[in-house]
């Protein structure tokens, strides 16, 4: 404890500087027994030499009495309150509640500071040298100075009895006050030397009553031990379980660490059980609490945080890992503790050969990514036998031999994780290690592991296991955050659902499915509903025109009404199927769609085939082209409308990519994942880098309100990436006052709103500008400067003179990537106008698995940057075809 | 009607609007001669006197890993649940400081969170544009998780507050990103009325806030990004009952006055102002002069005291001041006591009984502070 204390507390620094002219001030040794005691009317005795002020104790009726008497009367606060009911019984602080007529001491009791640095042993009062007593009446005064007799004082830096500390903490008058009234809250800090030699062994550290035999509870860091009425208020409340306030954060003390988890009687007394079961999740799963993964040594290399997460959470992991240093076979699974030899150890080996080296105490999951490569010499054996390149201890050999296993000649077997071994250089397996079961027999009388049921698994397992969520408390820091923007139509809905398929083993759930598939039967209707409206308005124009031409071709008006009844009308449908269109078109308007449809899918199913398969409904979907609101996804869909209808669709891959909105609410979604390793990525990727853990956010602009008041809550994340569909520049919509605007426009005012918000500042940027097979088809024939602010966009074509825009790609580009690089430094431009700094635009067509994942790589890459980046400020370079500068 | 003409007189509609509002707004400041402190000073009132002790922090709530965003008591006192970033709400028992639940929530950018009356269930809402409701005695899963025994949606934009109607066990107010309120009877998970949204008197923006009526529990008000509170009844979804004016920012809490005649509101403009239900007539701004170039802290949550005579403010600067409703001065500021918090204070409330005061922070505690000393609960 002396150490802690010395580390952490240490304040005096020497004094280097010339030498002062005056006197410094020393502080006098003490003896304990003969330290000046105050009493009664006895202030003239003190000793000359003392140089500072000492307070005259007031007099008091009983002043050697010792230790005081809790004064008895109760707290004057109000009744009311929380607090002060709950700590009513607690006798002992009531006593010092303020009252409005306090008499304070100020700092008054202060000396020369010099005399606590002298007291070496004062140090842990973290430089409280200038402290304020908040003494309420002057009866507590009294009380107090006169039981002083174990205090000195010459150190009036402390000038407390260990009783007075229950009351008074020693931080300022507002909490020392606070600590008084409601006896909570004091934060603990003291603990000197002298003060625990005035504390009884076996007294709690806090109130000083007891003895070793009350039942007290230990901080997990330091050990003080506090009996039960002080201990809620020593440890506050326990966000990393039974620790001290003031030793919150710090690391356990690790013989403690089987203790862990494990709740005392005196706890489940003081708290309900539901308190207790917290207290002990909290210590056991938060990070302060964990194996510190450099303190672990695998193969002679300390393992990272991810690596020990891996070890812990394997199916079959070591018991009761502690600090130290382990070898690992990662074929075979062997796991065994190294251990060094201490004088006794090499005493008790003259006389047991058999515990030379160390033998496997484990058999684990094999191939675990952990620790570096296996030593020849890891287990520290002599037999001369090697077993995945370890040489084996006596007591393995032993065993081996007793399994049968044909040592002669030292030989060097590859044994595998299901005990199957061959020799080094040979292909044919030559048996099965646990295959006799009385080899098992052996193991347990040699005190050596046999493999568990589970440690059969093999290596994949492995990495389901690394995908399954890490305990949250973890999984808190090692995550990266991606925000994900995009306005509706810009494809980021079909990265977010892109990035599920790639790198989630169940992309979706079945409810996720079912509700997949019910928006699409919803949406189905809402596309036929434009159809039918197009059939209405088709109609319409075909009468118009009919009428005309035979207003112009026939003279009587008779003939025409017949003519009208007896010509087959291409869009007219028949009365039921009308009924039926009409109660779709009602509901649409109604804007109860959702409500309505997809619940009464099974008696519809049939109308809607035989509406498709009508002639005017064909005939109307034949010119789509005309229909503008319907949009390719649309057509998509209507395509397949007759399998939709049906109850027993099942969305294809393609159907759950192509689906419009993600959920019926707007809301966020996020996954987390981790990107798979393609083995051309093995050798520049750090095993760090492979398992770290991101997390995809998908925020809908629309749905999360215009002024970004969320956006604040994302300010750790990492990185914003941003789509918008390059093929949006010559399309336009009505927004809701009815003006017409360019969605490339939108999607830029969008842009500018979120990376120019206050929370998005230490955000990197990436662009994706997505659609470009859209951009590809369209741009020759629509040109960019149909969007104003592509108005200057001149590309190379038929001139052949250098143009800024396209330098990198003058030679062979095409038009529709000269187009691309124009916007992204547009929008590179505009991005570096708001923040000054460099944006990061790709381009992707996310409906394609692979430019999907490229996109993602690229996000990862961008994060990876980052870190190795001096300056935020710093242009870097990048390979990437996207790193265009402006 | 032809559409060209439809639109003008809709711009000349607009225009009237807003004409009669101007006069509107003129009417009020004639008829508003004064203000509660003007009145209370001349009547010689004088503001209550707080040393720093009189209101002491006497609990440290610990034990979320992310800002925490919202917090609110039980009615029989002693608990408190509070909503935090790291994904998980939490319930304190105020006595002990200990935890008593801690669950994961299905979506972890978590904005509000709620206790029903009869402190066995809470509501929690977030961006996932739903409330999920916790029956707290239900068993939990395999990673010690309560499971949501329901979930409400039906909003398009995050739920940015709730609350549960005081006397009714299962009824719940909401208030969302898509500018409206919704009424849910949580029993059924169903939506009884939604407030605003295409009804012209609805909120234009982001609503940010509600707070029910406790003496009335028929009424309710609401607090927006367009800058207004409004007042609705939950019998009448079609339109709001009045609307008050006078924030210059979004209004991001309002909180009724305990008599339930009035209402309280704090706005990103660092002011809070209360307003009088009945006449519509703001009664008092209580804001503090800024400098030019000084950033204006903007008002994160407001909580009366028993007696309605104290207001206390969390700021976003970590300030959280104590103004006397009367006389519109900051009689405390328990940013500047010794052990505050460290980060802005998102959020706080008054336990019921008036004793306590919890304030929860960006710096991932709670504090809660009681009064001290023989200070009467006012």
């Amino acid at each position: 404890m002396n150490t802690v204390v010395a580390v952490d507390y240490a304040f005096a620094v020497e004094y280097t500087g010339p030498p002062i002219p005056y006197e410094i001030p020393q502080a006098i040794p003490i003896e304990i027994e003969r330290i000046p005691v105050a009493t009664v009317a006895a202030a003239a005795s003190l000793p000359d030499h003392l140089l500072l002020p000492v307070v005259q104790p007031l007099p008091s009726p009983d002043p050697l009495k010792k230790p005081p008497p809790p004064p008895s009367e109760h707290a004057v606060s109000s009744p009311t309150s929380v607090i002060e009911n709950h700590i009513a019984p607690d006798g002992e602080l009531s006593g010092e509640v303020e009252s409005s007529g306090a008499v304070v001491f100020c700092s008054e009791l202060k000396g020369s500071p010099d005399s606590a640095d002298g007291k070496h042993e004062r140090i842990s009062m973290e430089s409280a040298l200038s402290y304020d007593f908040g003494f309420r009446s002057s009866a507590s005064v009294e009380n107090e100075f006169a039981d002083d007799d174990d205090d000195d004082e010459d150190d009036d830096g402390v000038f407390t009895s260990p009783v007075r500390r229950g009351g008074v903490s020693f931080r300022d008058s507002a909490e020392s006050s606070g600590a008084a009234s409601s006896g909570v809250g004091v934060e603990y800090q003291v603990r000197d030397e002298e003060y625990d030699r005035t504390v009884k062994k076996g007294a709690c550290y806090r109130c000083l009553k007891g003895t070793r035999f009350t039942e007290k509870e230990a901080c997990l860091v330091c050990d003080v031990k506090y009996c039960s009425s002080c201990v809620l208020r020593a440890m506050g409340s326990m966000p990393e379980g039974r620790k001290c306030v003031s030793c919150i954060g710090s690391p356990i003390d690790e013989s403690k660490r089987e203790r862990l988890g494990k709740s005392s009687r005196m706890l489940k007394r003081l708290l309900s059980s539901l308190e207790v079961e917290q207290v002990m999740k909290a210590e056991k799963y938060c990070e302060a609490n964990q194996l510190r993964p450099e303190d672990i040594c695998v193969n002679g290399k300390p393992l990272t945080q991810e690596e020990v997460v891996l070890l812990q959470r394997c199916p079959c992991p070591p018991l009761k890992l502690k600090p130290g240093y382990y070898w690992y076979d990662k074929v075979s699974g062997f796991w065994g503790k190294v251990r060094f030899f201490l004088f006794e150890d090499v005493f008790y080996s003259i006389f047991s050969k058999s515990l030379v080296g160390h033998k496997p105490d484990k058999i684990i999951s094999p191939n675990l990514n952990v620790g570096g490569s296996i030593m020849c010499n890891a287990s520290n054996g002599n037999t001369g036998v090697l077993i995945n390149g370890r040489e084996i201890t006596k007591v393995e050999l032993q065993m081996l031999k007793w399994a049968g296993v044909q040592c002669a000649g030292n030989p060097h077997f590859w044994v595998n994780a299901d005990g199957t071994y061959q020799e080094e250089g040979q292909k044919n397996i030559k048996g099965q290690i646990w295959g006799r079961t009385r080899t098992k027999l052996f193991c347990s009388f040699l005190s050596l592991p046999v493999p568990s049921k589970a440690v059969n698994a093999c290596g994949e397992e492995v990495n389901v296991m690394l995908n399954r969520a890490v305990h949250d408390y973890i999984e808190q820091r090692t995550t990266q955050r991606l925000l994900l923007f995009g306005n509706h139509g810009s494809g980021s809905s079909i990265l977010f659902k892109q990035a599920k398929f790639l790198y989630k083993s169940v992309p979706f759930s079945e409810d996720e499915i079912e509700n997949i598939k019910l928006m699409i039967q919803t949406n189905i209707y809402s596309y036929l509903g434009i159809l039918l409206e197009a059939r209405e308005f088709f109609e319409a124009e075909h009468l118009v025109q009919k009428r005309n031409s035979l207003f112009y071709d026939s003279s009587s008006s008779s003939e025409l009404v017949m003519n009208e009844h007896a010509t087959v009308m291409p869009y007219s449908i028949s009365p039921r199927l009308k009924a039926f269109s009409d109660s779709v078109l009602e509901a649409i308007a109604s804007g109860n769609l959702e409500a309505i449809f997809p619940a009464s899918t099974r008696e519809h199913a049939p109308l809607i085939e035989e509406l498709w398969n009508d002639s005017a409904i064909q005939a109307t979907y034949s010119r789509k082209t005309e229909i503008q609101v319907l949009s390719s996804v649309a057509c998509y869909f209507l395509d397949q409308v007759v399998e939709i209808s049906r109850v027993d669709y099942e969305p294809s891959k393609l159907d759950i990519l192509y689906a419009e909105r993600m959920t019926s609410t707007n809301g966020l979604a996020s996954m987390d994942f981790l990107f798979p390793q393609y083995e051309f990525e093995r050798n520049d990727l750090s095993e760090q880098d492979s398992l770290l853990r991101y997390q995809l956010i998908r925020l809908h602009t629309q749905g999360l309100g215009e002024n970004l008041k969320w956006l604040d809550i994302f300010e750790d994340a990492q990185l914003g990436i941003f789509c918008i569909a390059a093929s949006d520049y010559d399309e336009f919509y009505e927004n809701a006052n009815g003006e017409i605007v360019n969605r490339m426009m939108e999607s830029k005012k969008h842009f500018e709103g979120i990376v120019s918000h206050p929370a998005c500042q230490k955000l990197d940027f990436l662009l994706i500008l997505n659609k470009f097979d859209l951009l590809e088809q369209k741009v020759e024939k629509s040109p960019l400067t149909v969007c104003d602010w592509f108005d200057n966009f001149n590309p190379v074509i038929s001139l052949h003179r250098p143009n800024k825009q396209s330098r990198s790609a003058q030679n062979c580009a095409t038009l529709a990537q000269t187009a691309f690089h124009y916007i992204a430094v547009k929008f590179k431009r505009l991005f570096y106008s708001l923040t000054g700094n460099k944006l990061f635009v790709t381009m992707a067509n996310v409906l394609d698995s692979d430019s999907a994942d490229a996109a993602l790589r690229y996000a990862r890459d961008i994060l990876r940057w980052k870190e190795e980046r001096p300056a935020p400020n710093d242009e870097m370079c990048s390979t990437d075809h996207s790193s265009y500068s402006h | 009607m032809s559409v060209a003409e439809l639109k003008e007189r809709h711009v000349a509609a607009t225009a009237t609007v807003n004409s009669l509002r101007e006069r509107l707004k003129e009417k009020r400041r004639l008829l508003l001669d004064t203000d509660v402190a003007t009145y209370a000073r001349n009547h010689g009132k004088t503001a209550i006197t707080f040393c720093p002790t009189d209101l002491v922090c006497c609990r440290t709530l610990q034990g979320h890993t992310g800002k925490v965003y919202s917090l609110d008591w039980t009615q029989e006192r002693n608990r408190i649940v509070s909503a935090s970033q790291d994904g998980r709400f939490i319930v304190w028992n105020a006595l002990t400081s200990q935890k008593t639940h801690a669950t994961k929530l299905p979506c972890a950018y978590v904005m509000t969170c709620a206790f029903s009356p009869n402190g066995q269930s809470v509501a929690c809402g977030g961006l996932d544009s739903a409330c999920s409701i916790f029956n707290l005695n239900s068993p939990v899963d395999r990673d010690e998780n309560i499971p949501a025994s329901r979930i409400l949606t039906g909003h398009k934009g995050y739920v940015s507050c709730c609350q549960y109607v005081p006397d009714q066990e299962s009824r719940l107010v909401t208030s969302s990103g898509d500018q409206t309120c919704g009424l849910w009877d949580v029993t059924t998970g169903q939506r009884i009325s939604v407030f605003g949204g295409e009804f012209p008197s609805g909120h234009t923006s982001d609503v940010l806030s509600v707070s029910v009526n406790t003496s009335n529990t028929n009424m309710f008000v609401s607090g927006s990004c367009d800058a207004t509170a409004r007042l609705w009844d939950i019998r009448i979804a079609s339109r709001a009952v009045r609307t008050y004016y006078g924030h210059a920012g979004d209004v991001n809490t309002v909180k009724f006055f305990p008599d339930g005649q009035r209402f309280g509101s704090g706005s990103d403009d660092g002011t809070c102002r209360l307003f009088d239900m009945r006449t519509g007539h703001q009664l008092q701004t209580y804001g503090q002069q800024h400098g030019e170039n000084e950033d204006i802290p903007s008002v994160k949550s407001i909580a009366f005291s028993m007696s309605g005579r104290l207001l206390f403010a969390g700021y976003s600067n970590g300030d959280c001041h104590v103004w006397d409703t009367l006389m519109a001065e900051v009689v405390l500021n328990l940013g500047s006591l010794h052990n505050s918090h460290e980060g802005t204070i998102s959020c706080l409330g008054l336990s019921s009984d008036g004793s306590a005061l919890c304030t929860g922070s960006y710096d991932k505690k709670l504090k809660i502070w009681a009064f001290g000393g023989h200070r009467e609960v006012i």
